[in-house]
Order: structure tokens, then C-alpha cells, then sequence
């Protein structure tokens, strides 16, 4: 079986030239199927714009990107669309629902533009909402909800449609405590359910939680550990303890 | 197609969301539609009224007449019967004009008298009301028989009931005693009319009773009146008979001795000029639409400034650039074809209360607002490509967003 996703030297560079910015300074990067990763860095790191990169919302500077067997850096925009649409579930630490509409018509979204016939769309939609615990929430707007119950509609949102990978920017941290670990627990059973998850944040307690935790820093992959794994760091640290 | 549905429902709930605004938007397009409809209606209303009043008058009616006063081009009675026979026509008459004095109870008058042949009966629209034309053998007896005015038979005996009697006129010197045979209907209320001044009076005789003023038989007429069949084209008939004048009066092919007078001709200017000044005004009303068509690009824009974020979300979850695109067209073109059908309505309901409200105050101008099922579907039709025009520049900027850029904005 091929890798989900497999980066090879890729770089992001925002005006190119003397005042250049190299926010993806060769990044290599394969993620599995079914892998929880985390991928952590403080704010400038780099991360955000890796996330944009294995989003599909962006397209790099040069290197290569295959994910699920697809080479993306070449695509134009609506066969970007298209991969985000089919391979890609987004949770935004925003939530990002459209605040016009219903916890289920929210849900149906990207299901909508997979051109998924009504009928199939409500199932699904239904399915995914009631997952997420939220099957007497449906008809609610955004608005009628709490911070943690429009992350879940959104996590609802990203599972509909079954993508090989769910990508989670920041998901806890517009929310408490309390509901950052419901998030949490959920986003742990989808991975336990054999999806893969890639994680994306700054807070290393929430980072914890994946199996595996990519640090990143001025655009380089800083140090990937798998759990259980002792990081470099930790090992220098551990020496000096004994 | 299925795909397109989404949109127009995205759209649509959208509009739901955005009541208000939508509405004001729509206001736009409202006046412009429903001033045009209010326009064509009242319009065309009028011209059908005019319409009809005129061809009360003369409808098929052409005259033929010889533009050369040379003795062999004046038209014969042998000339009449030929026309008669052609196709297409109703009834032929010559018609002369001779001036009479009568002195009545009710004082003197002058009398037109109408010089004209039995098949005159058929030119008249209004009818007789008591009595009867004057018939074949009247006629070819040239005896004094004539009808009368409903009006002017008030107007010399102060009654309607006036058959059988007689009007002592001085026709250049000769005294007649026209014997009335009938009493013509006044014509219904119409603003278009032909009456002589109050001391005037006329009577319709037969032509033949000239040679009881002149002495002499008659058998060269200036003009001929011709009436066609209500389904004849009078153009056809009208070239008909000029040919066989030329043949009879062995005109040369290069010379126009036939003139024609068509009444279709004064109807086709009356009715150019009504469409030219509705044209015109409806010109105005578009000016109002196209302004409205301007509000919705600015409302539209608006929105695409306002949903940045949606439309990031939208592309982040799969959409294309043609279906955001599509979602904003879809938009417009809901708003204004929901304000054209609104306009057409209200140009319909205001028409019909103008209508009301003149036919209350003035019924002799009473009309009918007709907008025509066309007009309602090029109204529609045009304030859906309105919104397309409009909503062209929004929805493309709203597709053209990057998601990244949209999905950081607030």
C-alpha cells in the first residue's frame, strides 16, 4: 500500500527575491494511512502553511506532493477543489460554519459539491451528526449553539463525506477545557476507527494526544517522533538525569 | 441541471436570510418593470380604442381618384359596374358634395348635401335608425329621397319621428323636396367626430337626382368610393381597380393617372405615432431599469465583501469556481426576475387603475390597458438578463477568491 501523503523537498516562498520568505524551507514528509500525527510549532513556524499545503488550499513554491496516490502540485484550482472535496476534511479552529444555515445543512455542504443526490446526502449527513452526538441539534443554526457543539457540527461536516484525511487546524482552540477534551476524545475514536488525522497546533499538552508528533520550526521538520519513542531532547535530557 | 437546482435553493435561502435587503434591492427593478408595463398597457389600450373608433369610420375604405383632369381619365359608370365585379369589394360609390339653404321652424340652415349611390348604405358604420336607405329603383328613377342625421333631424324638426317628411332645400337656385326615407344613428360617443357647425345640417341623396338640378346626365365622376370585404387586403384591392382603370382608360404604362386614398394608410400613422411616443416613453422607463440593474451590482458586491469567509468555507470544502459563480448569478438573477414579476404585477394593477380612474372622470376616453402576453415575457426576460449583466462582475469576483485569503479574512 502506497503512502497517504508523501512530501518531497517542498518549499513555500512568499516574494521571491531579496525580502524573501521561505516558510517551507524542504520539508520531506510521509504520512500512512490510519496515522494520528501532530504537527506542532509555534506561531511563524511554518506550520500553518504545511497545513495549507496537505490542505490543497495552496500549491508550492516547488518539491512534490502526492497524496493518496495523486500528484497535486500541478493542478489548477477547481481540480484543487476537487481534491479537497474528495480527500480532504477540514476542522478550522474558527468552526467555519456558514452561519445562514442548519447544523445539517452545514453538514450536507461538501456533499453537495460531490454532486451526492439528496437523499444519499440527508442519510450521510444524519449519520455524521449523530456520531458527533449532536442528533437533536440538526435544525439548529450556528448561532443557537455552543463554541463546542459547532466544532463537533464541523467535525460532522469533515466526516460526511468520508475523506481519507481528516485535517484539524487548531480544533480546541476557540473552545474551554471541558469541551477541547470532547473534541479531543472524538477526533481519538475516529482515528481508533482506522482514519487517519492530522493534527495541527501550538499547545503541546493537545499535540499528546497523537501517536505521532512532528515539531516544526522556520520551515524545517525540527524533530518526528513516533509515541513512546523518546525525543533527542528528551533522550539528552534522560542522560543527564541518570 | 441537478446541480444548478442546489445553487438557485443556496440562493434563494440566502435572499430568505437578507429580507429586507433583498427587497430594497428589488425596488429597482420594481419601478423600472412595472413603468414599462404601466406604459405598454395604457398605450396599447389607447391605440385599441382609437383603433376601433377609426375603423368605425372607415375601415376598408379606399378612395380611387384621377390625378389628371383630362376628359377620357375621368372615371365612368361603366367603369363602377367593372369594379364591382372585382374581388374583394363590398360596395362602390361615387360621392359629390352639393350646398342647399332650407328655412326651418327653428330657423335657417345650410345643407350639405351627400351625392352618392345605393352601396353608400354599406360606408355608413352607425346604421339606421328609423325608415331605410334609399333603394335601386329610388335611385335609378333619380328621384329627391334622402336620409338624415339623428342629431340634425332634432335639430331642423325638434324630433327623430320625421319619415315620410319633407325638406324644402335651395339647391343653387332650384328647389327640392326632399322626401326622408330614414333616420341615420348618431354615432356613439367617441372623441373623434365630424360635426358641422350648429346651423348646418346634412342629408345623404341619391347621386342620380343631380340631373334634376343640372338637367344633364352625369357619367364622369372625379373619384370613386370603394369598401372592401373585411378580409380583403385593401392594398390588393385598391391596385386591382387602379389596373383596370388603366386598362379601361388605356393609361400608358409609364403614367400614374389613378391616385389611391387608403384608410389604412391614416391608421398605420395614427398607430405609428402611439408606438413612437410609448417607444419613447418606455426608452425613459429603461433608463429607471438599468439603474436598477446598477443597484443590484452594488448590493451584490456588497455581499461578495460580506461573505468572504462563506466563500473561503465553500471553496475549502470543494467548490469550484463555477459553482461559486453560479451560486452569486443565481442570486442576482432570482433578485431581479422576483422584482420583474413583482413590476409586471403592479404595472398590470396600476394601468388598470389609471384606466378606471379616466373612464370615471371621462368615459368618452374609456379604455382597456392591454400589455399583451408578449410584453410580460420580454419583461421577465429582460430583467433576468438585468440581473446576468449585473451580476456578471460579482459572482466572478466572489469565484476568483483564493480560499486561503478568504477562509483568513472575518
Amino acid at each position: 500500500m502506497s503512502n497517504l501523503i508523501e512530501i518531497r523537498d517542498m518549499m513555500k516562498i512568499y516574494n521571491p527575491g531579496e525580502n524573501e520568505v521561505r516558510a517551507l524551507d524542504g520539508i520531506n514528509l510521509t504520512v500512512e494511512h490510519g496515522e494520528f500525527v501532530a504537527i506542532v510549532g509555534q506561531s511563524g513556524s511554518g506550520k500553518s502553511t504545511l497545513m495549507n499545503m496537505i490542505g490543497c488550499l495552496d500549491i508550492p513554491t516547488s518539491g512534490t506532493y502526492y497524496l493518496d496516490g495523486k500528484n497535486v502540485e500541478k493542478l489548477k484550482d477547481d481540480q484543487l477543489s476537487e481534491i479537497r472535496n474528495e480527500e480532504i476534511g477540514f476542522i478550522f479552529q474558527g468552526f467555519n460554519l456558514i452561519s445562514n444555515l442548519t447544523a445539517i445543512e452545514n453538514v450536507e455542504l461538501p456533499l453537495i459539491y460531490r454532486r451526492v443526490p439528496a437523499a444519499k446526502r440527508s442519510e450521510l449527513s444524519t449519520a455524521a451528526l449523530i456520531k458527533v452526538g449532536l442528533e437533536h441539534r440538526m435544525d439548529h443554526r450556528p448561532n443557537q449553539m455552543s463554541g463546542g457543539q459547532q466544532q463537533r457540527v464541523a467535525i460532522a461536516r469533515a466526516l460526511a463525506a468520508a475523506p481519507p484525511v481528516i485535517l484539524a487546524d487548531e480544533p480546541t482552540g476557540n473552545l474551554d477545557s471541558k469541551s477541547s477534551k470532547e473534541i479531543m476524545d472524538i477526533l481519538r475514536e475516529l482515528h481508533s476507527e482506522g482514519r487517519t488525522v492530522i493534527l495541527i497546533t501550538h499547545d503541546d499538552g493537545i499535540a499528546a494526544t497523537a501517536e505521532r508528533i512532528i515539531r516544526i520550526m522556520d520551515g524545517k521538520i525540527e524533530s518526528d517522533t513516533k509515541a513512546g519513542e523518546k525525543t533527542e531532547s528528551d533522550m539528552r535530557m534522560g542522560g543527564q538525569n541518570e | 441541471m441537478v446541480q444548478i437546482y442546489e445553487y438557485v435553493k443556496m440562493a434563494f435561502s440566502n435572499i430568505k436570510h437578507n429580507k429586507v435587503r433583498s427587497f430594497l434591492t428589488m425596488l429597482g427593478i420594481i419601478i423600472g418593470i412595472s413603468s414599462v408595463i404601466l406604459i405598454v398597457g395604457i398605450g396599447n389600450g389607447a391605440k385599441n380604442v382609437i383603433t376601433s373608433q377609426m375603423s368605425d369610420i372607415g375601415e376598408g375604405q379606399i378612395c380611387v381618384y384621377s390625378g389628371d383632369s383630362t376628359d377620357t381619365y375621368y372615371i365612368t359608370n361603366k367603369d363602377i359596374e367593372k369594379i364591382k365585379k372585382l374581388d374583394g369589394i363590398k360596395a362602390v360609390s361615387v360621392q359629390d358634395g352639393m350646398q342647399g339653404k332650407v328655412q326651418a321652424l327653428k330657423g335657417d340652415f345650410d345643407v350639405n348635401i351627400t351625392c352618392v349611390m345605393p352601396d353608400y348604405k354599406y360606408f355608413s358604420n352607425t346604421g339606421i335608425k328609423e325608415g331605410r336607405f334609399f333603394n335601386e329603383s329610388e335611385y335609378n328613377a333619380g328621384m329627391p329621397v334622402c336620409t338624415i342625421g339623428e342629431k340634425d333631424a332634432i335639430s331642423l324638426f325638434g324630433t327623430t319621428n320625421v319619415v315620410g317628411m319633407k325638406i324644402p332645400v335651395d339647391v343653387y337656385g332650384t328647389n327640392i323636396n326632399f322626401k326622408i326615407v330614414g333616420v341615420e344613428k348618431a354615432k356613439s360617443d367617441s372623441f373623434i367626430s365630424f360635426d358641422y357647425g350648429e346651423k348646418s345640417v346634412s342629408i345623404v341623396v341619391p347621386e342620380t337626382m343631380i340631373r334634376k338640378v343640372y338637367g344633364v346626365e352625369i357619367d364622369n365622376f372625379y373619384a370613386v368610393y370603394i369598401l372592401a370585404q373585411k378580409d380583403a387586403d385593401t392594398y390588393e384591392v385598391a391596385n386591382s381597380v387602379t389596373k383596370m382603370l388603366n386598362n379601361n382608360h388605356k393609361v400608358k404604362a409609364d403614367e400614374d393617372i389613378y391616385m389611391v386614398e387608403n384608410f389604412s394608410d391614416y391608421m398605420s400613422i395614427v398607430n405609428t405615432v402611439i408606438n413612437i411616443v410609448t417607444l419613447i416613453i418606455s426608452l425613459i422607463a429603461a433608463i429607471s431599469l438599468f439603474v436598477g440593474g446598477i443597484g443590484v451590482m452594488n448590493i451584490m458586491l456588497v455581499s461578495v465583501t460580506e461573505r468572504t469567509r462563506e466563500i473561503g468555507i465553500r471553496k475549502s470544502l470543494g467548490a469550484k469556481t463555477k459553482s461559486i459563480m453560479l451560486q452569486f448569478l443565481a442570486e442576482s438573477v432570482i433578485i431581479t426576475l422576483l422584482g420583474g414579476i413583482i413590476g409586471i404585477i403592479l404595472g398590470i394593477a396600476c394601468a388598470t387603475g389609471i384606466a378606471s380612474i379616466v373612464s370615471a372622470i371621462n368615459p368618452s376616453l374609456a379604455f382597456t390597458p392591454d400589455v399583451g402576453v408578449g410584453a410580460i415575457f420580454v419583461a421577465a426576460a429582460f430583467s433576468s438578463i438585468v440581473g446576468i449583466f449585473f451580476g456578471i462582475y460579482p459572482a466572478k469576483k466572489a469565484a476568483k477568491l483564493s480560499p486561503i485569503e478568504a477562509l483568513r479574512r472575518n
